[in-house]
């Protein structure tokens, strides 16, 4: 962040992106000032502003890991005004970034601990920066397991790395889909039936879950039936920002601002806030 | 302390000279509002009823620059541009003439949002340095006014520089000017003999209306306990019937947060113009639609209701909670609360459809407490079973 | 709750006057015509989602919009010079329901409107027409006077040729109170004064009496006195105006007919017509949106004008549409169910319109 005018971007470069799924891109990006790339720290889970200007800014998570930083990752799906001009933009164009920003997953409290990431979609975006981190640290955490669903094969994001995941041999990955394509190997139905099905155990684990809200809605219930508490359910959440520092209001939910005492939240947090998501 | 006397017919000069020093706002009556514009010579600053705007243009401006940029293609390889910033200029020294101390004490409250919170902003910490608020003491409540229910007083000092409380000395009429901080003293200071020193005979009418005002016997206005209010919101916040019955009426216009002297929500947009272009800062309203939708079509607040709701719950429930410590320093307000809100009434008055704020946080405290009682009798119904 | 109860709760500078005795005399407001009104919602409730109405606002001079879901609310109800919403406007946003509403003859126009273009199903509406000899326009009594320490209002005889008595708190800040009496007829809305159609057009219950057309006939005098400057003091007088605009989008939101609201192009950024700087271009462009989007179909109910927080002329605009539709295609918008408005149709020839002979 400019340490003096939060508003101002920093300048970076896109070094590389390409196709997730026919509307999800991921970007690499550098900031063009190296000094400021080399002494660049987040915590995994926190966002940025990304810009381009004369169109505007959005918020993205860093879905690359603070444990692999040559580049910061962002995969961003083709929705409004600022991320269709974003898919235009190639290898070498200029962007503004404005980061870290927001609060970041308790990973230290999560040591020790069996983790289930339950992902749907582009949800998987800010599970893969965590699940890169702990894999990168693995010896800190017990059981990984990854539930990640799609509306098709062709819907999931990062494909090869989800290969490469499945191969490692101390992390356990499920996929399933909704509309399974010819040569599908994995599930067919949607995440929290998987989840049901496998009978995750709730001693010592905690559950991290980030997907569209209907999933949430029916991973959260699927949960609570298998034995999780609301402390042991870990979420992000996605709100309209603009400024991204808590001032300029709209991601408000009662008096906590998404922007800044999130994106990431117990569902125990979660309960003690007005319903108003 | 600096007191002097300004008479009614020696304001346009004194305006003027301050203008020589200071880009002077001050408010001029346009058809039937009351707006504030850049002192010119030929204007005649009007301070006898509170404008229409408040005085938070001044320290949040309705369309601010945050910074500008200039794409530049490489002529060796016209797929390569560069992209470079440069930053918004400072702000001009400021004086605003004629708010009322509702609007001064605003500034308290965006300061809360905008050097408090929690990031520094700087464009609105370089406005408030660089702006000094002359403000005008009122000498009696209009039917919108409820400053009393929020802390604040016919002449609160809270925010001010100067503060002028109008007098009739004789057949003259005028102010006394009392200096609030330094550079408000040196305001009055400066000017000399136009401003002569206010007499102590003026002094003894202003303590005489002071003890009038806040005499506990006078047949003032009974100020409502709120203290329950952040909480009873909060208890009524799912009661969605309560709510679209409170905003049926409401156009979703901006009108209310508009002219609050406390409302801070802001947008930033991108105008482009060729290659280059100005990321803005404009006032933004949560009376929007707009404000919450998602890019996935997703709205949190898409509703009316939804939308009154977090007008009213930011200003008499989150903010209380968000700031707990203010209730021990002053201003809070009597129900030892401090509010998002200095009971300007703008919103009441220049709202279409007569949307009175103090009703809706009356029947939010009124409905909640009557739940509370309801809930009590049910249980204790269950028990006698 | 009474209406008089709700105020007390808010100052001691509560409307004292009890609103029925008070307005006994008034036509707009007879103790009869209310006891009418409140019977026949009352009996409509059970069909009905809730009823939009008028209620007392926060002063005696203040109407304000009010939701009638059970008989307990009926008492709130008001209906006299004060009552100047369109309640029309908040039918489009709640499409979907089943409702009643109270309508004025000008209100109603806007529904005929609305019926017309298939934005409301006239089976989900219940109409209580009232008649009415005209509204206030406030902006008229705050130039002459503070109304703003106004406790009590109360009104006598028709509203053309009556009374308004105003009890102010004695500004010596004694205890005492002084009284001023007003004839109404130079407070009347400049609707009420060209109103052909005092009686609601569409309705399912009419509240009668009902009365006969008052208003002069509209001969645009507030246009002509605008056409006669120069096209530079046209241009300086909507600078002047259209300066202290601030956006908020009242007029906008205000207008029964303007149903795009949120997604408006002067919101859309995508084509981005306007630039969120609050510059007199932007506004101005605006409201020649405004102005055009609505031309054929504006009933001249004059929210826009009214909801202005900066009091600017913005019906002007609308009424230089209106008198070019009507020189054009001699039709009135909302007045006949049956017709179609103008610019949702068109016909091969029109006749007061030259082809310059440029066929296909």
């Amino acid at each position: 962040m400019n340490a003096l005018n939060p508003y101002i971007p920093e300048l970076a470069t896109i070094i590389e992106t390409f196709d997730e799924t026919p509307d999800v891109k991921t970007f690499r990006v550098v900031l063009q000032d190296e000094a400021k790339m080399a002494a660049f720290c987040f915590e995994p889970g926190q966002v940025a502003q990304l810009s381009v200007f004369g169109t505007g800014e959005s918020t993205f998570v860093i879905c690359s890991p603070p444990t692999r930083m040559e580049y910061l990752q962002f995969s961003v799906m083709r929705v409004g005004e600022l991320t269709h001009r974003l898919h235009t933009q190639k290898a070498g164009d200029p962007i503004g970034l404005r980061a870290p920003l927001g609060n970041h997953f308790p990973y230290k409290d999560m040591q020790g601990k069996d983790i289930v990431f339950i992902g749907g979609g582009l949800g998987l975006a800010p599970l893969r920066t965590l699940l890169l981190f702990m894999l990168d640290n693995r010896a800190d955490y017990g059981k990984i397991t990854l539930i990640y669903g799609g509306r098709t094969p062709e819907h999931l994001c990062f494909k090869d790395e989800l290969k490469e995941w499945a191969a490692r041999g101390d992390m356990r990955v499920e996929l399933t889909v909704d509309t399974p394509g010819e040569g599908w190997q994995g599930r067919t139905g949607v995440v929290p039936a998987v989840l049901t099905e496998l009978g995750v155990r709730p001693e010592n684990a905690v559950a991290v879950t980030c997907g569209p809200p209907i999933m949430i809605r029916f991973t959260l219930e699927a949960l609570g039936k298998l034995g999780f508490t609301d402390e042991q359910i870990v979420t992000t959440l996605e709100r309209r920002m603009k400024c991204g520092i808590g001032l300029c209001g709209r991601c408000n939910i009662g008096e906590k601002f998404v922007c800044v005492d999130g994106p990431v939240f117990t569902q125990a947090q979660l309960r003690g806030l007005p319903q108003e998501f | 302390m600096v007191t002097r006397f300004l008479k009614e017919t020696d304001l346009a000069a004194v305006t003027a000279a301050w203008a020589r020093d200071y880009r002077v706002l001050a408010p001029v009556r346009e058809g039937a509002a009351i707006v504030y514009r850049v002192f010119s010579e030929d204007m005649h600053p009007f301070l006898g009823r509170p404008p229409t705007s408040s005085a938070k243009e001044a320290l949040l401006p309705q369309t601010e620059n945050l910074f500008t940029y200039t794409y530049r293609k490489d002529h060796a390889d016209l797929t390569r541009t560069e992209v470079f910033l440069s930053e918004a200029l400072p702000p001009e020294p400021t004086l605003i003439l004629g708010p009322r101390p509702c609007d001064a004490r605003g500034r308290h409250l965006l300061d809360r949002v905008f050097l408090e919170r929690g990031v520094t902003d700087p464009q609105y910490k370089a406005h408030s340095a660089a702006t000094l608020f002359v403000t005008v003491a009122c000498t009696s409540l209009q039917n919108t006014c409820f400053c009393h229910w929020t802390g604040g007083a016919m002449d609160d000092e809270t925010g001010s520089d100067v503060l002028l409380h109008p007098l009739v000395v004789g057949n003259t009429g005028g102010f006394v000017a009392k200096a609030v901080t330094l550079a408000g003293e040196k305001l009055l200071t400066s000017l000399g003999a136009s401003l002569p020193e206010a007499t102590q005979e003026m002094l003894a009418k202003l303590d005489e209306r002071r003890a009038k005002a806040t005499d506990p016997e006078s047949p003032s206005e009974p100020v409502p306990d709120l203290s329950a209010v952040a909480e009873s919101f909060l208890a009524v916040f799912d009661d969605l019937d309560f709510w679209t019955d409170q905003s049926a009426r409401c156009l979703s216009c901006g009108v209310c947060t508009y002219l609050c002297p406390t409302c801070s929500c802001f947008n930033i947009t991108d105008e482009n113009h060729g290659l280059s272009g100005r990321r803005l800062r404009t006032w933004d309203t949560c009376m929007s639609a707009l404000y919450t939708l998602e890019g996935s079509g997703h709205n949190p607040r898409f509703s009316r209701a939804h939308r009154l709701r977090n007008r009213v719950g930011h200003k008499f429930s989150y903010h209380p909670r968000e700031f707990p410590q203010a209730a021990t320093e002053p201003p809070s307000s009597p129900s030892g609360l401090e509010f998002s809100c200095t009971g300007c009434g703008r919103c009441i008055k220049s709202c279409p459809v007569a949307v009175d704020i103090r009703r809706i946080v009356l029947d939010v405290i009124k409905t909640a407490t009557g739940a509370a009682a309801a809930h009590k009798t049910a249980q204790k119904a269950e028990e006698a079973q | 709750m009474a209406s008089e109860s709700s105020a007390s709760a808010l100052s001691a500078n509560e409307p004292s006057v009890n609103d029925s005795a008070a307005n006994e005399s008034s036509t707009n407001a007879s103790a009869d015509r209310m006891e009418t009104l409140r019977a026949k919602i009352a009996a409509e409730l059970p069909n009905v989602d809730f009823v939009l109405a008028y209620g007392r606002g926060f002063d005696p001079l203040h109407a304000t919009p009010v939701t009638v879901r059970g008989e307990k609310d009926l008492d709130r109800l008001i209906f006299d010079p004060t009552c100047v919403q369109n309640l029309a406007t908040s039918l489009y946003g709640l499409r979907g329901k089943r409702l009643g509403v109270v309508v004025k003859g000008c209100d109603s126009r806007s529904i005929v409107q609305l019926l017309q273009e298939r934005l409301w199903e006239r089976e989900n509406l219940v109409i209580f027409g009232l008649p009415c000899e005209g509204v206030l326009d406030l902006a008229k009594l705050r130039a002459t006077l503070d109304i703003a320490s106004a406790r009590a209002a109360s009104f006598t005889g028709s509203p053309r040729d009556g009374l308004l008595r105003l009890t102010f708190n004695d500004d010596g800040g004694h205890d005492g109170e002084r009284t001023r009496e007003i004839e109404t007829k130079g407070l009347l809305a400049d609707k009420c004064l060209r109103c052909q159609h005092p009686n609601p057009l569409v309705f399912d219950h009419m509240i009668g009496p009902e009365t006969l057309p008052q208003g002069a006939q509209d001969d645009y005098a507030d246009l002509a006195a605008l056409e006669k400057l120069s096209t530079q003091e046209r241009f300086d007088f909507w600078k002047r105006q259209m300066g202290r605009c601030i956006r908020c989008y009242a007029c906008r939101n205000a207008c029964p007919l303007c149903v795009c609201k949120h997604v408006c192009l002067a919101d859309s950024r995508e084509p981005h017509w306007l630039s969120a700087e609050a510059t007199l271009q932007e506004k101005w462009l605006f409201q020649v949106m405004h102005a055009l989007h609505l031309a054929g179909r504006c009933t001249e109910c004059g929210e826009c004008q009214r909801s202005c927080p900066m009091g600017i002329p913005i019906l002007l605009l609308k009424r230089m549409m209106n008198r070019e539709l009507k020189e054009l295609f001699n039709y009135q918008a909302g007045v006949s169910l049956e017709a179609i408005p103008p610019l949702h149709t068109f016909l091969m020839e029109e006749d007061r319109i030259k082809d310059r002979g440029l066929l296909w």
